[in-house]
């Protein structure tokens, strides 16, 4: 029964917690400007996100140690190095980006500008982490998270040609517009597949101490709390496709993707879509910050942990400080958000072989995980798509930045 | 302590005291070299210093220039003896009080200059 209590919280936390700066902006664009053909996308993503989080729960609950931990000890420093470095790139173009959804969301229901919003939302967000433990702020704010539902309620509401959006499972190309089509593939796989929900996931497994006993928790959370998370982020998509893509309306910012939610609510619709994205991206912002403190505090082997007060733990505290507060200054000097957002996700899909190829390793070696090491099944699919994504990245941002289709 | 192999079982491994504190990564491995006779294991290393050395020559004169500058230790990384060493499964366990040694020096340089000057550090 605890078994089943604590599946349904990892479900229900997962839902909230799907949606964030990246997978709203890339599943707009994508219903937008391509219907529901992109649909196949983020089922593809969803089936490489299952394997990955319940890889990186499985290690740490069999290992007790971290991804990044096992990186560095496995490959040494010299290998390290790369990804470690990519990562924090990443997760600071990420961060600004999700500090900047906010602060438009912020923007949209107060009418001042964005940049005005940077460093309050930067000082709340720091404010959180600096008071709050591992508990409070995974559970609250995919509790609040869970608004973002609305866009599966807007689906249902907007009755969509039901058949022709399950055809977008199916993989098929646009006749018109094919660059910008692969791009917006990528951004959608780099958003859902970033290596910061792997690296968070481990490190809080190792927060909530968890052991063998928790792999059958760690692996219904994985599958149906990723599952059912991807809904939401269909739901968008369907919703996008169902409202923008009939009017032609190509989103090249937020109050355009604002409107989505004002056909099937009203006036109300606006207020929502508002809420949901500085929801989304709120809690995506809290996670991203701890991110970062786990991978520099973990790769350099000092004391780390969210339960622990500031005090105790004083370099990673000044860690997330440090990133909370620089990266709120892209949003302060008014780099477009969406632009942001969407290269930010691109590059995330360019780095995956980087960090998911020596993961697959390290999921495979009986000096970390035992007996519990990978399947062929779980090892082929996360291969393949890595590899698929990677490609797809290489070919597809070139084209997308120097113009082509 | 049975057989260990340096490299794929103690280098870039999370050192811990003997209360199970992290204490850095093991960065380097000192081994003396004798004369007609076998070498020997003398020390763990941790720093960043000893990081950059493996990284490249160039890069660690740099982060010794720095170290002498700003540096706790003035840029000299920890040395553990050998003998003060336990394999402790993927860690290596040191037998050494994490208090006692110089590793926190930056962690309370923190505390004292910015953390614990900030409310609610705790």
């Amino acid at each position: 029964m605890k078994k089943v209590l604590e599946i349904t919280l990892g479900i229900v936390t997962s839902i909230g917690g799907f949606l964030d700066v990246g997978a709203i902006a890339t599943a707009v664009q994508a219903g937008a400007a391509f219907k529901f053909q992109l649909i196949w996308v983020v089922a593809l993503g969803t089936i490489c996100v299952i394997f990955l989080v319940e890889m990186s729960g499985r290690l740490a609950a069999v290992s007790k140690h971290t991804l990044v931990d096992a990186l560095r000890e496995r490959f040494g420093v010299n290998f390290y190095l790369i990804p470690f470095l990519a990562e924090l790139v990443v997760d600071f173009l990420v961060l600004a980006a999700e500090i900047g959804g906010v602060c438009l969301a912020l923007q949209l229901v107060t009418g001042v500008s964005f940049r005005w919003w940077a460093l309050p939302v930067a000082f709340v967000l720091w404010l959180l982490l600096w008071r709050g433990t591992f508990t409070i702020i995974e559970n609250g704010t995919s509790f609040f998270g869970l608004i973002t539902l609305c866009f599966v309620v807007a689906v249902f509401v907007l009755h969509p040609p039901w058949k022709e959006v399950a055809t977008g499972l199916l993989p098929s190309l646009p006749a018109h517009n094919q660059a910008h089509y692969w791009f917006i593939a990528v951004a959608i796989l780099g958003a859902l597949i970033s290596p910061y929900l792997f690296y968070f996931y481990s490190s809080g497994a190792i927060e909530d101490k968890w052991d063998k006993s928790d792999l059958v928790v760690n692996r219904g959370v994985a599958t149906l709390g990723m599952s059912f998370g991807s809904f939401v982020s269909i739901g968008v998509l369907v919703v996008a496709a169902l409202v923008l893509f009939p009017r032609g309306i190509q989103v090249d910012n937020y109050e355009q993707a604002a409107m989505i939610l004002t056909e099937p609510f009203g006036y109300w619709g606006f207020i929502l879509f508002a809420a949901s994205l500085g929801i989304a991206c709120f809690g995506a912002a809290l996670e991203v910050s701890l991110d970062q403190a786990y991978v520099v505090a973990q790769a350099l082997g000092w004391n780390w942990g969210e339960n622990q007060h500031p005090k105790e733990d004083a370099r990673f505290s000044m860690t997330y400080t440090f990133f909370i507060f620089t990266s709120s200054l892209l949003m302060l000097i008014g780099i477009d958000p969406l632009t942001l957002t969407i290269f930010s996700m691109a590059l995330t899909a360019v780095i995956l072989p980087l960090v998911i190829l020596p993961f697959l390793i390290l999921m495979n070696d009986e000096h970390y995980v035992g007996e519990h090491r990978n399947g062929i099944i779980g090892n082929s699919v996360v291969i393949i798509i890595t590899i698929l994504t990677f490609v797809m990245a290489i070919v597809a941002i070139p084209l997308e930045i120097f113009g082509g289709s | 302590m049975d057989r260990v192999y340096l490299i794929r079982d103690v280098l870039d491994d999370q050192l811990i005291d003997r209360k199970k504190r992290p204490l850095g990564k093991v960065d380097g491995v000192i081994i003396v070299l004798r004369k007609e006779k076998p070498p020997r294991v003398a020390y763990l290393e941790t720093g960043l210093s000893t990081v950059a050395h493996r990284l490249s020559p160039r890069l660690g004169r740099f982060a010794e220039k720095i170290g002498r500058k700003w540096g706790m230790r003035r840029g000299k990384p920890f040395r553990i003896p050998w003998a003060k060493v336990r394999k402790s499964g993927i860690d290596v366990e040191v037998d050494l009080d994490l208090d006692e040694t110089p590793v926190m020096d930056w962690e309370k340089w923190l505390n004292r200059h910015i953390i614990g000057r900030i409310p609610w550090a705790g």
